[in-house]
């Protein structure tokens, strides 16, 4: 009976999701490109061909961006983290307008990402662009730069929008882990008299450690396969040190038509989530018995 | 009240307004940039409220000839279309992912939680071919099917958590007054859970309007483009001209941000509940 409900949803993920998946893998041992599109008879099979090609060329692309994904996804959730940490302390704190603090900061998670990405093109943009003025007003710089066209740069500035639309998440995840902590906790341990720093190190990360591993597992797996945000600000470039995984493999795709190749990519990028998505599953059947 | 803690919560309110000024920010520069005339916006310095405000990037986004209004059209019909699929299977489904006992149930959450984490990139050219071979490139179908799934992991998963809580109680009494399955689902169980049911909506309803990937790759034709994909393409063609950008910007977010002022509450129990507890 209980089954015969979630068939539909079942089946709908599996003809958009599953099948495609599978299809994908497929593909990615063809040699579908822009001339075998269209003429099924010239497709076959080339085993393991795109693999290799993506990784071993020369000057592989893909390995490049394995690295800034990873460049990528390090600096954003740490300093999500450790700031979204910092405002769950303080606004499970009780203070006057607190709640509305909270409430709005959490909007930049819900905006479009194309959105946020434009704005923030705009904000670090040479010329009109606001970063540009403060930094030079408390002169960290002499002049502006082009944040965007150089490729360290581009990387930090692709980070820092990143780490503005990731806070909310945190902050929420880690206060509704620190709600949990009863009060009398605290109270115990300023009767030991433990310090403020005694008492988070000590008491409040390891009991909230549960929501920490949640924040930074799916963190993790949001940040590596960002696509919009990156590609809207700097498509990749320039150079390609800005670009991810996905861009890399969307670019296959779509702008060179190697679909096979493209399929390839996304499938790296799939084993990577896969290997995180495992951990995390296994750490959420430890906590709690889904069933 | 102590004194010492009188004197800790100013502090607190004070970090508070510090920290909020700080991430409103950005948005407060979206709104007074497209207030701002083009010879304010690259004066240096540059106001951080315009002398000169003007209402024109609006006018000139209104406009019958721009594509922001079609944009937004289109959205719309995209991002309902694709949250009325999400909420019709995923209720069925976290209902019985919740209330019954079968053997493939595990199995059937793992699926559901996985498909959460997967990236677009990795469905986006087997969709791409599929929906070529049966005819759905440009038409509203092809976002609203593959935008669907992003919202039907998410939903199953919030409501199944508002299934668990309603106590078993219910559904015996319901079953012992003679109430078959369905009845007791539509009359009681359905009811109980429509707080979770708007959550599971309003979910769907902003991934759908969000996204771009999908929207880029399906629609080519610009008069069927949602809004995220409009907006991308207007960039490219109007590099620097940021007042209508920005005046763009905020008509397309407005829908997720009035969501927002309303439904507050309700988005913050959904994205804790969907993450942590799954």
């Amino acid at each position: 009976m209980g089954f015969l409900f979630a068939l539909p949803a079942a089946i709908y993920m599996l003809v958009f999701i599953g099948y495609p998946m599978i299809q994908n893998i497929i593909l990615s041992f063809k040699n579908v490109d822009v001339y075998t599109f269209a003429q099924p008879a010239n497709q076959k099979f080339v085993g393991l061909q795109n693999y290799i090609e993506l990784f071993v060329s020369g000057n592989s692309i893909l390995t490049k961006a394995i690295i800034n994904t990873l460049v990528f996804t390090v600096g954003s959730i740490f300093f999500q983290f450790i700031i979204g940490f910092a405002l769950a302390l303080l606004f499970n704190k009780k203070f006057p307008g607190c709640s509305f603090f909270r409430g709005v900061t959490m909007i930049s998670w819900l905006l479009p990402v194309t959105v946020a990405g434009l704005l923030f093109k705009f904000m670090f943009a040479s010329s009109g662009g606001i970063i540009n003025q403060f930094l030079v007003a408390l002169h960290i710089l002499d002049k502006p730069m082009d944040w965007l066209l150089q490729p360290k740069s581009a990387m930090v500035a692709i980070i820092v929008a990143n780490i503005w639309i990731g806070i909310p998440f945190n902050m929420m995840l880690l206060i509704t882990g620190l709600t949990t902590i009863p009060s009398d906790v605290y109270e115990s341990c300023n009767l030991d008299g433990a310090n403020k720093v005694q008492t988070l190190f000590w008491v409040t990360i390891p009991m909230i450690k549960p929501a920490i591993m949640s924040v930074l597992t799916l963190g993790f797996v949001y940040t590596f396969k960002v696509f919009d945000l990156v590609w809207v600000m700097t498509k990749g470039g320039p150079i390609n040190s800005t670009e991810l995984v996905s861009t890399y493999a969307y670019r296959l795709s779509f702008e060179e038509f190697q679909f096979s190749k493209g399929a390839a990519a996304a499938n790296v990028l799939f084993l990577i989530l896969l290997v995180v998505g495992i951990f995390y599953i296994k750490l959420i059947n430890e906590e709690e018995e889904i069933m | 009240m102590g004194k010492k803690e009188k004197r800790s919560r100013i502090i607190a309110f004070a970090l508070g307004m510090i920290i909020f000024v700080i991430l409103i920010f950005p948005l407060y520069w979206m709104v007074v940039t497209a207030l701002k005339t083009q010879v304010e916006i690259f004066q240096i310095p540059t106001p951080l409220w315009p002398a000169d405000l003007t209402l024109d990037a609006f006018k000139a986004q209104i406009s019958a000839s721009s594509d922001t209004l079609r944009g937004f059209k289109n959205s719309a019909i995209i991002a309902v279309g694709a949250t009325a699929i999400s909420t019709l299977l995923s209720i069925p489904a976290a209902y019985g992912l919740a209330r019954f006992r079968f053997g493939m149930k595990k199995a059937l959450i793992l699926f559901f939680l996985i498909t959460q984490m997967l990236p677009s990139t990795l469905v986006l050219t087997s969709l791409y071919i599929m929906f070529s071979k049966v005819k759905l490139l440009n038409t509203y179908w092809a976002p609203i099917l593959a935008d669907a799934t992003l919202g039907i992991p998410f939903s199953i998963i919030i409501l199944r958590t508002y299934f668990l809580s309603i106590p078993k109680e219910l559904d015996e009494a319901a079953n012992i007054d003679g109430c078959g399955y369905w009845k007791s689902f539509f009359l009681i169980m359905l009811p109980i859970a429509k707080p979770g049911v708007i959550v599971a909506a309003v979910f769907s309803f902003v991934y759908a309007w969000g996204d771009l990937i999908y929207g880029i790759t399906f629609i080519t034709d610009p008069t069927k483009r949602p809004i995220t994909s409009s907006i991308y393409n207007y960039v490219q063609q109007y590099q620097t001209l940021w007042n209508s950008t920005m005046a763009f910007g905020i008509i397309a977010i407005s829908p997720v941000v009035l969501i927002f002022i309303f439904m507050q509450k309700y988005i913050v129990s959904g994205l804790t509940n969907g993450a942590v507890k799954a």
